[in-house]
């Protein structure tokens, strides 16, 4: 009971206010910024034809109707609540008239199979062989492995990115330059092993950096637990090493690479901008890409407001359920 | 009753080299000593004299940088005299727990924090015997039950107990599987004074029950009072004196002994403690001649370069100091005449 009410409570209050600060900025920031989207569409629309003055008006006036823009700054924050907690993100308006609900879900399947596959992937790469790393750092594939990470880990991503494009899809066309897949959908094995060869290339970039992240961290945590008194003293009564590694590290190792790994998977479409225009993948970071560029509004803000509320959740959830991973803040 | 463990002179030194400056501090050099089968054998001393150094190499757990350069250390069991620094790592995990047996200092991180105390006690014993889960379970019941341990304590994890109780849980865990001999690290530092006597009160149940024996290390020399039978006392090193508990509390014959006893915190009178002047010396550098000397208010002159020799003021007893032996070389003298 007390838990409830000093713990749980407290924290889902706090989510919500971080939800409710981002839903406010993402409302707040596109609309300073100098591009209008609504004379950009006029213009568009005057480009190869001459309107009235009227008919002009006219039609910037059912336009910012359309896209959310009418009243002043207040109506406009207003009637974006309620179109938040409708869960109807408006229309795009550099894909009118489809809504910004329909390209969040064309693109969020994408996302999530590339770069879920490929943080989880990483996660349990990189903590096998970190702890192996930590718990016997004077073998010779210890040094080779740490070698190749410390090589590795400060390259920047977008450099990894396009030498592996670069080699492998352009010198060595042995995967495709852009997209998802080829050919029509379809449960068949030739469409699915299309989308494992367009997203091979994609996925091994973001793998790279995030296994040797992932290594260190293993790597450090599994130092600090093989030296702390309770796997000295395991080893001094001679317990079998597979039960010094497993119930004695790993076990105390494995609570804050689950914490992490949480919110590695809530930062996820964080991550699928940069990916995903450098291999031109159809995700959602490519779709927001498209959104900045063309000022797509309520696309721009429903991509953020996505991954404000996968932030803000991931953590969340880490947060209520650390209890059930770590006694010692079960019960306190 | 027979010896258990034969020391003899033993050194064993921290060797390190870092940036090609080679470091050699001689945390145990030149100790020799016997330990008798069924009895309770002190050592004391000041922080950092090297207790735990010689504790660790009493049990064979030396690592790098401690490297033994010279001694012998042996187990005497009935007919079987083993060689401990010559142990193999299987010969070693085979003492250890059943025969040998270890509660180290600071036992307040030793249990792991994510493991109930049922399952640490069957991880331990699956260590050394075949075991189900229920029966190390029911045996670590039974073994608590036995030296007064709540039960509550089996499903508990280790931040729930209070300092005294990790303890004594670590005392029973170090001890379920009856072992011959048991070393005994600063058992009660950090721990308020009734729970010190639990603590204490708990390795004499111990003890008496099977008969162990047991090398307790503590610079608290209440603690040795209450529980030694035979005290080594330590400084830099090197033993400085040895004798029976009563002998080395009530008629020291070391200058640095009888400044450790006055030291002790009188409970009854709240006299002033009369505390050691400076500190104990580095021991990558100890002093020449008697290393107590810098310290030593009653020094002569040749304390500061002429090492004293051990003598034997009976078979219990032994000092280094150059002015018990100019003492004893007196009396022969008055003899002589
Ligand atoms: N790992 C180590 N490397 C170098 N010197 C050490 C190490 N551990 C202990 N020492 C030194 O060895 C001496 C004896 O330490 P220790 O055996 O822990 O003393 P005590 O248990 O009596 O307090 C001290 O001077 C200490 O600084
Ligand atoms: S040998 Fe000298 S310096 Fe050392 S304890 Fe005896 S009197 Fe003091
Ligand atoms: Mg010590």
């Amino acid at each position: 009971m007390t838990l409830l009410k000093t713990y749980i409570i407290p924290r889902i209050l706090q989510w919500a206010l971080v939800i409710f600060i981002g839903v406010t900025l993402t409302f707040l920031i596109p609309r300073l910024s100098p591009i209008n989207p609504v004379e950009q569409a006029v213009s568009r629309l005057t480009a190869f034809q001459t309107l009235s003055p009227e008919a002009t008006i006219a039609l910037r006036e059912s336009l910012e109707d359309l896209y959310g823009l009418k009243g002043s700054l207040f109506d406009q924050y207003i009637a974006f609540w309620k179109r938040v907690l409708s869960g109807d993100l408006g229309p795009s308006f550099s894909s009118f008239p489809m809504s910004v609900n329909a390209m969040i879900a064309n693109g969020i399947w994408w996302s999530i199979g590339l770069l879920g596959t490929a943080v989880v992937l990483s996660w349990v790469l990189g903590i096998f062989l970190g702890t192996l790393a930590g718990y016997f750092p004077n073998r010779l594939w210890t040094r080779v492995m740490e070698s190749i990470v410390i090589v590795v880990y400060p390259v920047p991503y977008f450099i990894i990115a396009f030498t592996l494009l670069m080699l492998f899809a352009y010198y060595l066309p042995i995967f495709p330059l852009v997209g998802g897949a080829s050919g029509t959908p379809s449960f068949s094995l030739g469409y699915f092993g299309s989308i494992l060869r367009h997203s091979f290339l994609p996925a091994i970039s973001v793998i790279i950096g995030a296994t040797a992240f992932r290594f260190l961290m293993a790597k450090a945590l599994t130092t600090s637990e093989r030296t702390s008194d309770y796997v000295t003293y395991a080893e001094i009564a001679a317990l079998p090493k597979r039960k010094i590694l497993g119930v004695f590290i790993i076990r105390n190792t494995m609570l804050p690479q689950v914490t992490d790994l949480a919110l590695s998977l809530g930062a996820i479409f964080e991550g699928a901008l940069i990916t995903e225009i450098v291999f031109s993948y159809p995700g959602i970071g490519s779709t927001l890409y498209n959104g900045i560029i063309s000022a797509d509004y309520n696309l721009i803000m429903g991509i953020t407001l996505l991954s404000i509320i996968g932030v803000a959740t991931a953590s969340l959830l880490v947060d209520l359920t650390y209890p059930l991973f770590d006694p010692r803040v079960r019960l306190r | 009753m027979g010896n258990l463990v034969e020391v003899e002179n033993l050194r064993a030194y921290y060797i390190t080299q870092a940036y090609g400056v080679k470091r050699t501090v001689r945390a145990v050099d030149g100790i020799s000593m016997t330990i008798r089968e069924g009895e309770i054998y002190g050592i004391a001393g000041e922080s950092g004299c090297g207790k735990s150094t010689l504790l660790r190499v009493l049990m064979a757990a030396h690592k790098p940088p401690l490297t033994v350069v010279e001694g012998t250390v042996k187990y005497v069991f009935g007919e079987m005299v083993v060689n401990a620094l010559e142990m193999s790592e299987q010969e070693i995990s085979d003492l250890r727990w059943k025969e040998i047996s270890y509660v180290p200092q600071g036992s307040m991180h030793v249990l792991n924090p994510v493991r109930r105390i049922q399952d640490q006690f069957h991880d331990f014993i699956s260590a050394h015997r075949q075991v189900s889960k229920r029966e190390s379970r029911e045996m670590t019941r039974k073994y608590l039950t036995e030296l007064g341990l709540p039960e509550s304590v089996l499903t508990a994890y280790p931040h729930q107990l209070s300092g005294g109780m990790r303890q004594r849980v670590t005392i029973a865990l170090a001890t379920i599987l009856w072992p011959r001999l048991i070393f005994v690290d600063e058992p009660t530092t950090a721990l308020d004074v009734v729970v010190q006597r639990g603590v204490i009160q708990l390795l004499k149940d111990v003890q008496e029950r099977e008969g162990s024996t047991i090398v307790l290390i503590t610079h608290d020399l209440g603690v040795h009072a209450n529980l030694a039978e035979r005290i080594a006392v330590l400084y830099a090193g090197q033993i400085v004196e040895e004798a029976d508990a009563r002998t080395i509390l009530k008629t020291p014959r070391h200058p640095y002994t009888h400044y450790l006893i006055h030291s002790l915190p009188d409970l009854d009178e709240r006299v002033e403690r009369e505390s050691i002047p400076g500190r104990p010396p580095a021991l990558d550098n100890p002093p020449s001649g008697c290393r107590f000397h810098p310290r030593c208010p009653l020094a002569i002159e040749k304390c500061k370069n002429l090492e004293p020799q051990m003598v034997y003021l009976n078979s219990n007893h032994r000092v280094a100091c150059h002015l018990v032996t100019e003492e004893i070389g007196l009396v022969h003298d008055a003899e002589k005449r």
